[in-house]
């Protein structure tokens, strides 16, 4: 993260990302890329591209993007225990997690996707809706630019209001370290994927979560609550990695049980390879079931 | 190692304080923010690592200065081994007291006692002294054994305890037995080539019974360095219990002097209903059943028909202990007490004196009072009596006689009532012309500055008896020209006139009252002061005729005492049992077993009982408090003595040992603030 701004970082990892992709032998990527169509009978004519029936004297219809590519709205955790890290052993969680999510909001925007944003803590505190405009990405980058503030992280109650805030159905990238109660979490989720969105879930965790390797006895102090707990790590570590495990294990089955595809990053791991692994990601069956039935998504 | 003031030592629980402040001190300062506690739990306080070698040793300096501390304190010594003394330091003095009282017959006491005594032989080391004492009564040493050879003195030990095959019948004064063994230890000074003596005990092996006397040890300062060691054999869990005579009341309390016994059980005796019986000179045995609750005693009398026969012993039956169970009984005889009235007065006379001295002296299962009546101015001889009592003036023959018969030791009590007897009284006090002068008042008399101190006047000391204000006397003689000494003014009369004189004439005495006991005289005779008068003048001779022959063992018994204290060319005793030779005794008799004995002189013969002493039969333990309270020196106390002398011994060694702690402790505070300024200094800002 030696680059400062999010949207030249968003770029370099993009850019990097694309050079690597013509070496790679794997096509076939979930999104769409924008096209002509000759006209039929029955088709609007409002979408007619007269400049090209102009020059041609043919008719074509101008598919428009927010039919034809991907809406897909980034719900990136703006919670205090995102902002664990920045030390020697990795860069913050929030920085990883804004940084995929603007590189990725590059990527797709380059595409002509749709991008849209919500941010949240407890409950969500920002939200832009999923449009393919010239500014969109710059508004994107301007709010993921900003510190996250929020205290306690509720991801349901973020995730119910983000249900009845994200309209049409499409990609939805969760971006969060997911540790919170896991309750609700299943029954939440079940609210993007009965609409039939396609969620992706993206963990962040910081290595020192993972490992919990401190050195001497500290009073651990709760990012997001400010509890103290005075702990010898030496002690507590064997402890502490088993119910992490157990809490991973846990979201993993909620996950898979919502037909889910999640992605454990720690913010060791190069965005690239990152971005790599999402976008190989074959989509979920239902999605492909309803662009199926769209029957213009054929690629 | 050991310590002047051990309690000092509880100052090192002091050492929690300073782990619990480096305990708290390790609590960690560095915070770090963590994304969330919700994998976390409370572990044990962490220690911090870094700092922990800097902190332990500041940790052990301080708590060794806190050690050290309550180690000054407590005034550490060493008792600096002397080579040359190494093999005499634990020279130990043992004296074993040997209870050999009655009481120990109970049971298998005996064989426990002795393997007691074994016991305390085992704790002997060569070279240490050891000493046997046997107590009852008396203390008896047995065995003296000033360098302990081992099995040769063992030995010699054994064979003078095989000696004494039982225990006898004598009390027990356990208080006299320790005394004696603590003077022989104080008094005890070691020769020149002696090695010293480390350490003294007295062992008591006894059954501490309750009868025990220790009155000998109240008040007995003991000897620094005296460890006595009560060992107690035998529980008496049955109880026992015993039976005594009774004292008999004041021979004019009682019309008949019934032998009464008191029979007592123990507190934990195992019944109640005991059978008192008597055996007979003839074999016969009466027996009675006696109701004596656990922890009470019961007077009774001895029953009218079984007084009448000539009784042998009397026994108890029916508790555990068997050794004082017999009650060897000597009935007293009836003696015959002779008193002369010489005067004219008839016996049935209410308005003379001899009616009311006749009425006086009742007759008692115990004496035969005697009284004879003569006149005056009567020529035949002088009867023979134990009191002479003269209400009339005597004529020269017979007032030679009573002369006679006062020197030899005769008691005479004259009532004045004429002046004729004036020249009586002037014979026998010895006086030249006594005059003898009626006094004629129309106001009655009373007695003033009563001699109580006096013998005769003794029995009214007690202030309940001593006023004799409503004695009045109607009429009373003065007596003139009386000697100046040799004559006691026992009583005077409010005027200062003598009222009762005394006079000592050789063996004898005379008594004399300036006013009768008859109604025309005085209240005398009706008062509650007459009766105890005349026998107190009469107890001489009552003491004499009606001594008790009832004895306990190991007393000193005066056998003159049944010939009028005349020893009359030897007096042979007979112990009791059957083909006993007769033992010469000049004046005291020292019985060591129970039974009828028979003293024999030339031409008299009595006997006398022989028991066991009462306290015997109270044989529930003594408290162990008793001890403490009479001051023995016992297990703590004596350790704290040998602790004492010990100290007193090495306090050079323990003054240096003392003072090197507490430079030692210094150091170390010293050391402490050092490493703890050098730790609490921030670090120093490096310049780049």
């Amino acid at each position: 993260m030696k680059i400062r701004s999010l949207s030249l970082r968003a770029r370099a990892v993009v850019e990097g990302f694309m050079s690597g992709l013509h070496r790679s032998p794997r096509t076939g990527f979930s999104t769409e890329f924008t096209e002509y169509r000759q006209y039929s009978p029955g088709d609007d004519v409002r979408f007619l591209d007269w400049k090209v029936m102009a020059r041609t004297d043919r008719e074509f219809i101008k598919k428009f993007e927010d039919e034809t590519n991907l809406r897909c709205t980034f719900m990136v955790d703006f919670s205090k225990s995102m902002e664990f890290g920045g030390d020697d052993a990795g860069v913050k969680k929030s920085d990883y997690a804004r940084t995929f999510a603007a590189s990725l909001a590059w990527f797709l925007t380059q595409q002509r996707d749709a991008v849209g944003l919500a941010t949240f803590d407890r409950d969500v505190r920002e939200f832009i809706p999923p449009r393919y405009r010239r500014d969109q990405l710059k508004t994107i980058l301007g709010r993921l630019e900003t510190q996250p503030a929020g205290n306690a992280t509720d991801l349901c109650q973020a995730l119910e209001k983000l249900a009845s805030l994200v309209g049409k159905r499409g990609m939805i990238v969760l971006v969060s370290d997911f540790l919170s109660p896991l309750d609700e979490l299943s029954r939440c989720l079940n609210l993007f994927t009965a609409a039939g969105h396609d969620v992706r879930a993206v963990q962040v965790q910081h290595p020192r979560e993972v490992d919990f390797n401190f050195g001497d006895a500290a009073i651990f102090e709760d990012m997001e609550s400010g509890q103290n707990l005075i702990l010898d790590p030496g002690m507590a570590r064997e402890s502490y990695q088993q119910k992490y495990n157990a809490h991973n294990a846990a979201l993993d089955a909620i996950f898979s049980e919502q037909g889910i595809p999640a992605f454990r990053v720690t913010t060791t791991e190069p965005l690239e390879r990152v971005l790599q692994r999402f976008l190989e990601e074959r989509p979920t069956r239902a999605v492909v079931r309803q662009r199926r039935s769209n029957g213009r998504s054929a690629t | 190692m050991s310590f002047l003031t051990p309690l000092y030592l509880l100052g090192a629980l002091g050492l929690a304080i300073p782990i619990i402040l480096h305990l708290l001190h390790d609590r960690p300062k560095n915070k770090q923010a963590f994304s969330s506690l919700m994998f976390l739990d409370k572990t044990k306080p962490p220690v911090d690592r870094k700092r922990r070698p800097t902190h332990l040793l500041l940790l052990l300096l301080r708590c060794l200065a806190l050690l050290l501390l309550a180690f000054v304190f407590a005034r550490p010594f060493v008792t600096v081994d002397d080579p040359a003394d190494a093999t005499r330091r634990d020279r130990q003095w043992i004296v074993v007291l040997l209870d050999r009282s009655a009481s120990m017959q109970r049971g298998d006491l005996w064989q426990q006692a002795k393997a007691g005594v074994q016991t305390a032989i085992g704790q002997l080391g060569t070279g240490d002294r050891f000493s046997l004492i046997a107590f009852d009564d008396s203390t008896e040493p047995l065995a003296e054994i000033a360098s302990w050879l081992g099995q040769a003195s063992g030995a010699e030990v054994n064979a003078r305890l095989e000696r004494l095959a039982k225990p006898g019948f004598g009390g027990s004064n356990l208080g006299q037995a320790l005394v004696f063994a603590g003077e022989a230890i104080q008094e005890d000074e070691p020769g020149p080539d002696e090695p010293p003596l480390a350490r003294r005990s007295i062992i008591v092996i006894s059954d501490l019974q309750k009868g025990s006397r220790l009155g000998d040890v109240q008040g007995y300062e003991w000897p620094t360095g005296i460890h006595v060691t009560l060992k107690q054999i035998g529980e008496d869990d049955q109880g026992n219990a015993g039976i005594e005579q009774v004292a008999s009341r004041a021979p004019w309390a009682a019309a008949e002097a019934v032998p009464s016994f008191r029979i007592s059980n123990s507190a934990n005796g195992i019944g109640d209903e005991l059978e008192f019986s008597a055996h007979t000179v003839t074999g016969e045995t009466l027996s009675q059943k006696v109701h004596v609750p656990p922890g009470r005693s019961r007077v009774i009398e001895l029953p009218g028909d079984w007084a009448a026969q000539p009784l042998e012993h009397l026994a108890i039956r029916g508790d555990a202990a068997e050794f004082d169970n017999q009650f060897h009984y000597a009935q007293n005889r009836k003696q015959a007490v002779r008193i002369v009235y010489i005067g004219d007065d008839k016996p049935n006379d209410p308005e003379g004196s001899l009616f009311y001295l006749a009425s006086a002296f009742q007759q008692s299962s115990a004496i035969d009072f005697q009284i004879e009546a003569m006149s005056g101015n009567s020529t035949g001889p002088l009867p023979e009596g134990d009191l002479f009592v003269i209400g009339d003036a005597v004529g020269d023959a017979l007032a030679n006689a009573l002369g006679r018969a006062i020197e030899g030791g005769a008691t005479a009590l004259m009532i004045v009532q004429s002046p004729g007897q004036a020249a009586n009284l002037t014979q026998w006090l010895g006086a030249d012309g006594v005059g003898i002068r009626d006094i004629e008042s129309s106001d009655y008399a009373l007695l003033q500055s009563l001699k109580l101190d006096d013998p005769v006047l003794s029995v009214f000391r007690d202030a309940r008896f001593s006023d004799f204000t409503n004695l009045h006397f109607w009429k009373h003689r003065e007596l003139q020209n009386l000697p100046d000494g040799g004559i006691d003014v026992l009583a005077r009369f409010d005027s200062g006139a003598p009222a009762w004189l005394s006079a000592r004439r050789g063996e004898g005495r005379l008594l004399v009252m300036t006013s009768g006991w008859t109604p025309a005289d005085s209240q005398l005779a009706l008062s509650t002061k007459f009766i105890p008068l005349l026998y107190s003048i009469l107890q001489p001779v009552l003491e004499r005729k009606t001594q008790s022959r009832q004895f306990v063992v190991g007393s000193r018994i005066d056998v003159t005492r049944f010939n009028n204290g005349q020893a009359g060319g030897g007096i042979t005793v007979t112990p009791p049992g059957d083909g006993a030779a007769a033992v010469s005794a000049d004046t005291v008799f020292t019985p060591t077993v129970p039974g009828l004995y028979t003293a024999k002189g030339a031409g008299w013969s009595e006997t006398f009982a022989v028991n066991l002493t009462p306290a015997e039969s109270s044989t529930e333990p003594i408290g162990m408090e008793q001890f403490q309270k009479l001051g023995l020196p016992m297990s703590a106390s004596a350790t704290a003595l040998v602790t004492a002398v010990s100290a007193k011994k090495t306090e050079a060694h323990r003054r240096e040992y003392w003072q090197w702690a507490l430079a030692a402790m210094l150091l170390f505070v010293t050391l402490e603030t050092v490493l703890a300024a050098k730790g609490s200094r921030p670090a120093e800002p490096v310049m780049t």
